[in-house]
């Protein structure tokens, strides 16, 4: 009897350690890979984590296709978020985009990575407008627009903000967030939009991987991206 | 014949006379405007429905006081800003400016990343090898024209350290 028990706790027991053994060495095994390639990195942040997944969204491409999670799927992307009235940073951020897919295409790896470029300004950027606008920079640019409350649900876990910027006409200016509505006549007047400028890279499970800060270097983008895929 | 010959040394005279005076104008004209010397002036290659491009320089201040760029002027556009991008945390503002400073005896660098003539709303966007004319007035009176020419941005082996810290 006494040893029936004891040998039921030892069982017990056992399961246990093996539950926590497993569960351990998921947990640290999916990170352990990534944490050692930090210290390698060049110039990109590791932003992989299993336990926040993208929410679902459902945008619009710039043929007027959904676009949503699955287009994340199945292939490594890059990824911005621009908009089409920015005479700088994002025009500078769609060429480092560019050549750093032909960069990659020359690597090892060989791999082509899809290049998506989601607006933060769909008011303006309509997909017609973003279709002349980005694949210019490259054709086999996508860019997205879509509803404004999805765009900004999607930012968040990337990192990213914004705010629009409205100068009147004595100079002085108005910052608005994200969510403030615009006034009726700043699509007359026009706005700007301060935002981060990364670019951010999707693993093949359609969730971030990791992120770029500006200003890009798309050679050492490249030595890290070589990196991740060999690791992957 | 001897007429002739009197022709042919008043003609080439005359044209002595005229080409003496037209570099001496030229020579003029180049001596008045070193004060401020502009280089390299380009226009960012754009999308053809871009609404807004940048236009970078060099702006050279060879006198002996601060002189600050206070508008640039072009036909066809509904609008020309003064713009300086800056980075604040991990945030990149375009920061509109009322004019430009171009300290004495030194220049100020307009490049992408940091300070630029923002063109915005283009009746048409100029293509690349397309030439744009701006002029440039300055506060101490003088103007400037200048020909930009319309490039791409980047070689692939560029430097990247065209962002300010």
């Amino acid at each position: 009897m006494n040893n029936k028990l004891l040998s039921g706790i030892g069982v017990v027991a056992l399961v246990i350690a093996i539950f926590y053994f497993y569960w351990w060495n998921i947990n640290t095994s999916s990170n352990k890979n990534y944490q050692d390639l930090t210290k390698q990195l060049k110039v990109s942040h590791i932003i992989h984590n299993p336990d926040k997944k993208l929410l679902s969204f459902s945008l619009v491409d710039h043929n007027n296709n959904k676009f949503d999670n699955n287009n994340f799927k199945g292939k490594w992307t890059l990824l911005s978020f621009i908009y089409t009235h920015c005479p700088d940073i994002c025009p500078t951020g769609l060429m480092d985009m560019s050549i750093l897919k032909s960069t990659l295409i020359k690597r090892d790896v060989n791999i082509v990575p899809s290049l998506v470029a989601i607006t933060f300004d769909p008011a303006r950027d309509t997909p017609s407008v973003l279709k002349t606008y980005v694949t210019h920079f490259d054709k086999d640019f996508l860019g997205v627009s879509g509803d404004q409350v999805q765009i900004n649900q999607l930012i968040r876990p990337f990192g990213t903000y914004y705010e629009r910027v409205i100068y009147a006409k004595n100079g002085k200016s108005t910052v608005l967030k994200n969510d403030e509505p615009l006034p009726k006549d700043a699509l007359e007047s026009g706005y700007l939009i301060n935002h981060t400028a990364w670019i951010y890279l999707l693993s093949p499970d359609g969730q971030i991987f990791a992120g770029f800060p500006a200003p890009h270097n798309p050679i050492k983008m490249a030595d890290d991206i070589e990196l991740f895929i060999k690791n992957y | 014949m001897f007429n002739k010959k009197k022709k042919l040394i008043l003609a080439l005279t005359t044209l002595t006379i005229l080409s003496v005076s037209t570099a001496m104008e030229r020579h003029h004209t180049n001596h008045t405007t070193t004060e401020i010397v502009i280089n390299n002036p380009w226009v960012r290659s754009a999308p053809p429905n871009a609404p807004a491009l940048g236009l970078f320089m060099q702006i050279n201040n060879n006198t002996d006081h601060d002189i600050k760029l206070l508008s640039a002027n072009a036909s066809g556009y509904k609008r020309i800003e003064l713009h300086r991008s800056v980075v604040q945390g991990d945030m990149m503002k375009m920061v509109k400016q009322e004019f430009m400073p171009i300290p004495a005896k030194g220049k100020l660098h307009l490049k992408p990343g940091s300070w630029h003539i923002m063109l915005i709303n283009p009746e048409s966007v100029p293509r690349k090898g397309d030439t744009v004319i701006i002029d440039l007035i300055f506060d101490n009176g003088l103007s400037k024209t200048v020909h930009a020419q319309v490039r791409k941005g980047k070689k692939m082996t560029g430097n990247h350290h065209r962002m300010m810290h």
